[in-house]
């Protein structure tokens, strides 16, 4: 017979132990993957003024020349912008425009430069044969850039992270129990966790923001699925059926009562996550679709983990009640005694 | 409710739900060839750097502006060829050029960078002045505390730096201040180059001796200040530096960092105070980072061994994600909001128009004040929340309504099911929202830029929820079930068949 989930607490714990335990070391070797940030790059940057701006089809031929060099030199454009140059002081354009063509880090620097100097030998002869403008000035110039991180932003967002949920929890405590409140705390950082590891595991490009966030999206989904469930417990506890069972079957009938709205939320959610991410351009897409992880992350901890945790965990707290219960003599016993 | 109050109701809150789209969402030109555009309230709204549109005629809200940090000894490649075209004799040219030497992308001058040797590299010396002003750089920059600051080394010796627009109101002079490197002296006279030194007074003292440091506050008034604290030494130096100050005199006190004056405080009598409160033309922003730039030049024990840089050129990006990035998600919410609206229309028949009309208001009411609010603005975070927040309350009142339907299943009149349905439901709806306003408040409150951002709108999303659930969806339901005559067919809710025994 097929063991009830919420008797696989072992398994649970096995599962996130192995996939935290993974991605703490690959963290700690690897780091996340962010390569989607294009923090480090090398590109190649062709500035013309507004000679070859205003004369037809030259930018069009300008970008065609560029864009045909880099794929006769073998190099794959991974970012394309054309920005405005403006006045440092005053903010308006000076009509230069730059065109920034951008390639992975990995590229060579001998590959890049070979490109330049192709680039540089390509416009120079196309100013002269006429296909550019003769009185324009472009420039070719190659560059490599190093992004820095402020680290600040990353440890402040953690510690907000870590106290709003301790707050949450605490109310939890309050309405709920302790028992629940320790419950979903766990819960939650199980599913932070998972969240992280999952993406330090993967590799799956992120902005150096986006594994706060994604953390933050687990801790609000897991907090939102076990509020639910413990919705349900409080109110199924008060039937007078719950209360010959064991706390496992209590947990367990509990759970598949709260289990429609739970897999309506985590659907609704991931449905949701997919149509924006798939409409989504690349940049966006990228951010979106990741979120789909700490929703999946977060669905496995309060539907598979938490009610398994839960079962121990109430267990003992309904043990420690019976005891105050049975060692508790009453006021009235204890005044009776005192006249005694 | 009678049934002529509650089309009266339905007829204002449709008129109203029309008029906020209207200006919330349509955008047109008009006029003589379209030279008006009329701006919605979404489209006026900030964005940050990762997205961006265009706005009025040719404004553009998003993006930002780069620039580029070049040490002194350094030019660009273009910088050098310009200059050297600029040479109309051969020997000049030759002159200029045995000056630089080619290093990478970039041209170093010999004697300012590479040291009196013959080496070609740069010296030891100037690789820890140039790691002293990355460091000092990088902590202006860090200070800022705005999403979508950037900040990077390029071509190994010089500095590039991002900064987004819309958030921000004064980032040129953000680059601008930012550079100014060296270290801290007040001057004191009628020019900046020609003033003479005050602080620091004596050679055995420095000028922390002197300054505390400087801050920046607004009055109740609205007026910013730089405010500069003084230590009891420095109050002396600068009350006797200024004794004989009169409204005539055209003396200027001179705040400067290295070379450059910071702040000019036209002194008309003798300043003997603690703290110097200098209003100008500054906005909280300005001031602050003025005020960062101070303390940075102050607090670091290395700021005299910076190079000085000069700010090369400056470029404005539009949307960094891509110029149709923005409408895309819009497309994106557009298709989740027929699928939520599919969805309450299959479960719940015209029960469904309770709960747009109140999601209609909901959704309004965050656009603007996303608009309003000055620190809110639309990102690829926000919109995830403001989407969390929508899910949030969906989720609720379909709660509520599944509670209305298994009460009316059971035999209850309609209005025992609703009224039975909330009274269940109020705790779990107060739970739900408080627990996650809690946490997305406190978030906010410790956290910066995206997560701050994101948590804010999210507590926002969330306590409209909280209000347009409990109250408003009740209402609409309310009203709307009024002019029904089937209240049941009304909300597709259906009796439980009761088998008969006999």
């Amino acid at each position: 017979m097929t063991k009830r989930p919420v008797k696989l607490l072992s398994v649970w714990i096995a599962i996130s132990s192995v996939i935290i335990i993974a991605g703490i070391v690959l963290f700690c070797l690897l780091g996340f993957n962010r390569s989607a940030e294009k923090t480090d790059y090398k590109s190649v940057e062709v500035q013309y003024d507004v000679v070859t701006d205003i004369t037809t089809d030259a930018v069009d031929t300008l970008k065609k020349t560029c864009n045909d060099t880099f794929k006769a030199q073998g190099l794959k454009v991974t970012a394309f912008e054309a920005v405005k140059e403006v006045d440092s002081n005053s903010g308006s354009e000076t009509g230069n425009i730059k065109l920034v063509y951008s390639f992975s880090p990995s590229v060579s620097d001998e590959a890049i430069q070979a490109a330049g100097s192709a680039l540089k030998t390509v416009v120079s002869e196309a100013l002269k044969d006429g296909r550019l403008p003769s009185s324009a000035e472009i420039f070719v110039n190659v560059h490599a850039g190093e992004g820095r991180t402020f680290y600040e932003a990353i440890w402040r967002g953690a510690v907000g992270l870590a106290v709003g949920a301790v707050v949450a929890f605490v109310y939890i405590g309050v309405r709920f129990g302790v028992a629940a409140a320790l419950t979903g705390l766990t819960n939650g950082v199980n599913a932070v966790l998972l969240t992280l590891a999952f993406f330090a595991i993967t590799r799956i490009p992120v902005y150096a923001f986006a594994p706060l966030l994604f953390a933050a999206v687990a801790a609000i989904v897991s907090l939102l699925i076990w509020l639910l469930q413990c919705m349900k417990m409080r109110e199924n506890f008060k039937d007078p059926s719950y209360a010959a069972l064991s706390a496992d079957d209590a947990v367990e009938q509990s759970s598949r009562t709260a289990r429609k709205y739970v897999i309506g939320v985590v659907i609704a959610l991931a449905v949701v996550l997919a149509v924006c991410g798939g409409f989504a351009t690349a940049g966006v897409r990228l951010f979106l679709l990741s979120a789909l992880i700490p929703v999946a992350a977060a669905s496995y901890s309060s539907i598979f983990f938490g009610p398994a945790l839960h079962v121990p965990v109430k267990a003992a707290f309904d043990r420690m009640k019976a005891n105050r219960k049975k060692n508790y003599a009453g006021k009235p016993k204890a005044e009776k005694e005192n006249k005694d | 409710m009678g049934k002529i109050k509650s089309a009266i109701c339905i007829a204002l809150f449709t008129l109203l739900i029309a008029a906020l789209c209207f200006v919330c969402t349509v955008s047109f030109s008009y006029g003589t060839n379209d030279l008006h555009t009329f701006n919605s309230i979404l489209r006026m709204t900030a964005k940050d750097a990762d997205l961006g549109a265009p706005y009025g005629s040719d404004g553009y809200l998003g993006g930002g502006y780069s620039a580029v940090y070049y040490p002194e000894g350094v030019i660009s490649e273009k910088v050098f060829e310009d200059n050297y075209a600029s040479y109309l004799e051969q020997e000049e040219k030759d002159e200029y050029a045995a000056k630089y030497v080619k290093y990478g992308n970039l041209y170093l001058e010999k004697d300012e960078v590479c040291g009196t040797g013959d080496s070609n590299e740069p010296s030891d010396a100037f690789k820890t002045e140039f790691s002293n002003t990355v460091a000092l750089l990088e902590k202006r920059f860090a200070a800022i505390k705005k999403d979508g600051v950037r900040f990077e080394i390029r071509d190994e010796y010089t500095v590039g730096a991002f900064l987004p627009k819309d958030l921000m109101t004064n980032e040129l002079y953000a680059f601008v201040c930012n550079a100014y490197m060296g270290e801290v002296t007040v001057r004191y006279g009628t020019a900046a180059d020609s003033a003479s030194t005050v602080l620091p007074a004596r050679t055995n003292k420095t000028i922390r001796d002197y300054l505390k440091g400087a801050s920046s506050r607004t009055a109740a008034d609205g007026t910013v200040y730089v405010v500069i604290n003084f230590t009891s030494l420095g109050r002396e130096e600068i009350a006797a530096a200024t004794a004989e100050a009169s409204s005539g005199s055209g003396n200027t006190l001179y705040f400067m960092i290295g070379e450059n004056s910071v702040i000019p405080l036209s002194v008309s009598e003798a300043l003997d105070q603690s703290s110097l409160y200098i209003s100008g033309s500054y906005s909280a922003e300005s001031a602050k980072i003025c005020a960062e730039a101070i303390n940075t030049a102050l607090r670091y024990e290395f700021s005299e061994d910076t190079l000085e840089l000069t700010l090369g050129e400056s470029y404005f990006h539009e949307a960094l994600y891509g110029s149709n990035a923005l409408y895309a998600m819009y497309i994106a919410y557009g298709i989740c909001f027929v699928a939520m609206a599919a969805f309450f229309f299959v479960r719940y028949r015209r029960l469904a128009f309770a709960h747009l009309y109140s999601y209609l208001i909901f959704l309004f009411v965050m656009i603007l004040c996303v608009w309003s609010i000055p620190f809110a603005y639309i990102s690829t975070e926000t919109f995830l929340a403001f989407m969390l927040a929508s899910l949030v309350f969906c989720v609720c009142n379909a709660f509520v309504f599944e509670k209305a339907r298994g009460e009316y299943a059971l035999g209850k009149t309609i209005s025992s099911s609703v009224k039975n349905a909330y009274k269940r439901s109020m705790w779990h709806l107060i739970d739900v929202h408080l627990v996650l306003a809690a946490l997305s408040f406190i978030v906010y409150g410790i956290a910066l830029t995206n997560l701050s951002a994101f948590a804010f709108v999210f507590g926002l999303g969330v306590v409209f929820s909280g209000l347009a659930t409990i109250g408003l969806t009740r209402f609409m339901w309310a009203i709307m079930i009024a002019c029904s005559k089937n209240k049941g067919a009304f909300c597709n809710f259906k009796r439980e068949e009761v088998e008969d025994d006999d």
